[in-house]
């Protein structure tokens, strides 16, 4: 009798959990199809009706606030084609990428996916993305800017669309430069920008106790290659050759060498900070910033008596500057790649691109979209414009883009505290080779 | 005899089975989650793996084995990984067990101070590791420490950036969170002494540090032998603070060997690269969990 009651025991806590665990799947479903996962999205349901999911990082409030009027317009303007965008967060330089390969491997990507512009020959590469020319053809193309389909482009197909392009800049505080004695660098004529040397010695007669002559560091991860790549650009250096599938004799030659060794003058000489607090210029405690488009709304806002000046030049004038953004591409995983893709379109038309650059003071890819921008012909934003269309280079696009970008971060950071420049670059060099060798060799 | 036998072991079969039942919940979960996984971990690691191409992966032997054991790195992060679990482990216990002794008496206001030392132990690591970044700033104008260290006239020190002070100062915040943890196993260890110990030993007028040495420690061993052994494989793991405070480096002063397996899977893709230094890295853990067991048996 005992045991008949254990028994009994045993499986009415069975069914308990078992009953649990249904109700826990069932509400997870439930969510599942409110949040329009990918799940939602594959099957397209009896009424004819498509799901199409977004995933892109989670964005200022005036983005997010683009986002759901736009999807908002559309749903309604398109009761077949329904589009839903999950924000996922970027809480670090490469969380939102390790959470795409994660979906990568269990096949659960969203229908369109907005990526960094260098990760594109990655995705494209390894099959990740698929091309779309078909939704953006040639001539339409023409309206974008040069690096933004440069950026876009893998082994001649799009395989992705930025509606965004980015500039960096050198932003400097008047009050502190007037303290110095220093003239304000131009904004209209790059041949009066700050040279090499200026920079570095202007930064010197900047730092005080108080604050420190520059920030040069954005972030730890691709940051690092973003902003401080064109430094290597302009002392004659490239990362990698031209076809993306060498690294050594190029990311450690003699100019690499010199631009990290140049950029480690000021890390070492305590101009600037390697671990800069957020919004160091913001707040008084850096003199000058190699900050982005991105930064200028921001400092508007603030009481801060700022400036703008081209991102600085290399002592024999050749003047290069960061570009890309990110862009949104079609997965593998797509269900509907064809509504995707007219979406997009729609996302990505003059218009859309105008007032979604707009919000987040961006530079737009599209040149029409500037005709119905206002304050990019004047000031920092004209600044910006200027730089993309003379002197902006896309980062190396090759598809082993993600170890060049962790291993230069990592060189970089380690140069700052000390290791030898060549050393470190030739370490870059010789982990690039290695991992096209494995997976990209043809 | 035989029908006694047979009905023992049927009698038998019904408990084991009873058992099984019970134990599924639990049994279901490891094999899913644990044993699986390790399966697969060593099973990849015989392939050259992409990690975003599992429809492309080709089996390559003891490649991944080769290029393992002449990787500097996997050395760097095996000798970081060793560095910190020998200092951090009795570091961290000795702390604790200080602790657990100064609030395990029955004072009054003992709780608050058992409360705000367990207090870290209930925060995320990911908090306290951004929290401790900022306390650890090189610039005295944002970091505290630092700002300490200039008001009594103290040359700023560049704790995170320094490969030699890297490692130490993320050993020293992480004894400081993980101490309340081992402090309240300790507590409860302690109040498991019977108390007519302590009255033997005041009654043969033994003073507060002879009660220490021959009742409250000898009370103790099976709790410092758990202490010990959960805080070793714990400080084998560490991933976290490195993560957050410093990605590594400087210099790969703070590259432990799970920041490695990560970097290797998910920054660089190389899945059954890192599959391989995780293979390792399991018989490492496991050896020495097994070694340290049969260390602490024979005392």
């Amino acid at each position: 009798m005992k045991k008949v009651l254990t028994t009994l025991g045993v499986l009415a806590l069975g069914g308990m959990l078992a009953a649990c665990g249904n109700n826990a799947g069932a509400t997870k479903q439930a969510d599942a199809s409110s949040e329009g996962s990918s799940q939602a999205a594959e099957s397209k349901s009896a009424d004819g009706v498509t799901n199409v999911t977004i995933w892109s990082p989670t964005d200022t409030a005036a983005i997010e606030a683009w986002w759901v009027e736009k999807i908002d317009q559309w749903n309604k303007e398109n009761p077949d084609i329904q589009v839903k965008r999950e924000a996922i967060d970027r809480a670090d330089a490469y969380a939102y990428e390790n959470k795409i390969t994660t979906a990568t491997t269990s096949g659960n990507l969203p229908d369109i996916l907005y990526v960094d512009g260098p990760m594109v020959s990655y995705y494209a590469a390894n099959g990740i993305t698929v091309p779309l020319d078909s939704y953006f053809p040639a001539d339409d193309l023409k309206d974008f800017m040069p690096s933004t389909v440069q950026a876009d482009t893998y082994d001649g197909k799009l395989y992705a669309i930025a509606p965004t392009e980015s500039s960096v800049a050198l932003f400097y505080n008047k009050d502190y430069l007037d303290k110095a004695g220093i003239p304000y660098p131009s904004d209209t004529d790059i041949k009066q920008a700050w040279t090499w040397s200026q920079f570095l010695d202007n930064a010197k007669k900047l730092t005080t106790s108080d604050y420190v002559g520059t920030n040069i560091i954005m972030d730890k991860g691709e940051g690092i290659i973003y902003a401080l790549g064109s430094f290597f650009t302009e002392a004659g250096a490239q990362f990698v050759s031209d076809d993306g599938s060498k690294a050594d004799g190029y990311v450690n030659s003699d100019a690499s060498v010199k631009a990290a060794e140049y950029l480690n003058e000021f890390i070492k000489n305590g101009y600037a900070n390697l671990d800069p607090v957020k919004d160091e210029f913001l707040n008084g405690k850096a003199a000058t910033l190699l900050g982005g488009s991105w930064n200028i709304a921001d400092l508007e806002k603030s009481n801060l008596n700022w400036g703008v000046s081209y991102f600085p030049v290399a002592d024999d004038g050749k003047a290069v500057s960061p570009t890309g953004d990110w862009a949104a591409a079609i997965t593998k995983d797509s269900k509907n790649p064809d509504a995707a893709g007219k979406f997009l379109q729609w996302a990505m038309n003059s218009d859309n691109i105008a007032s979604y650059a707009s919000a987040v003071a961006k530079p737009a890819s599209r040149t029409s979209s500037y005709d119905k921008m206002e304050g990019w012909d004047s000031g920092a934003r004209a600044l910006m414009k200027w730089q993309l269309q003379n002197t902006g280079v896309s980062r190396p696009r090759t598809p082993s883009y993600s170890v060049l970008s962790t291993d230069f971060s990592t060189a970089m950071l380690n140069i700052f505290s000390g290791s030898d420049a060549k050393e470190e670059l030739d370490n870059v060099a010789k982990n690039f080779d290695e991992n096209y060798e494995m997976y990209y060799k043809k | 005899m035989e029908a006694k036998l047979s009905k023992k072991s049927k009698r038998e079969y019904g408990d084991n089975l009873a058992g099984f039942i019970m134990s599924s919940p639990a049994l279901i979960l490891l094999i899913a989650f644990l044993i699986i996984p390790i399966i697969y971990t060593v099973y990849y690691s015989f392939f050259t793996y992409q990690v975003v191409r599992p429809d492309n992966i080709k089996f390559n032997a003891l490649n991944n084995y080769a290029k393992l054991f002449k990787d500097a790195n996997f050395y760097v992060a095996l000798k970081n990984t060793i560095y910190f679990t020998v200092i951090v482990v009795p570091v961290q216990c000795i702390l604790a067990l200080v602790l657990a002794l100064m609030v395990s008496s029955k004072k009054k206001g003992v709780a608050v101070f058992r409360t705000l030392y367990y207090s870290p132990q209930i925060t995320s690591m990911v908090i306290i590791a951004v929290l401790w970044t900022i306390l650890y700033n090189s610039n005295a104008n944002t970091g505290l420490i630092n700002a300490f260290l200039k008001s009594i006239g103290l040359q700023p020190i560049d704790f995170l950036n320094n490969p030699k002070t890297a490692m130490n100062s993320i050993i020293f915040m992480s004894a400081w969170q993980g101490a309340g943890y081992q402090m309240m196993i300790f507590i409860a260890g302690l109040n498991a002494i019977p108390t007519e110990q302590y009255e033997a030993a005041s009654v043969d007028g033994a003073d507060w540090f002879a009660k220490l040495i021959y009742v409250t420690l000898p009370g103790l061993i099976n709790t410092i032998k758990y202490v010990l052994m959960i805080t070793l494989i714990q400080a084998m793991k560490l991933f976290t603070q490195p993560y957050i405070m410093t990605k590594g480096g400087p210099r790969n002063a703070t590259k432990t060997l799970v920041f490695y397996i990560y970097e290797q899977g998910f920054q660089k893709g190389n899945f059954g690269y890192a599959c391989s230094i995780a293979t390792v890295f399991f018989i490492i853990v496991v050896t020495l969990s097994i070694v340290v067991k049969r260390i602490s048996k024979t005392n």
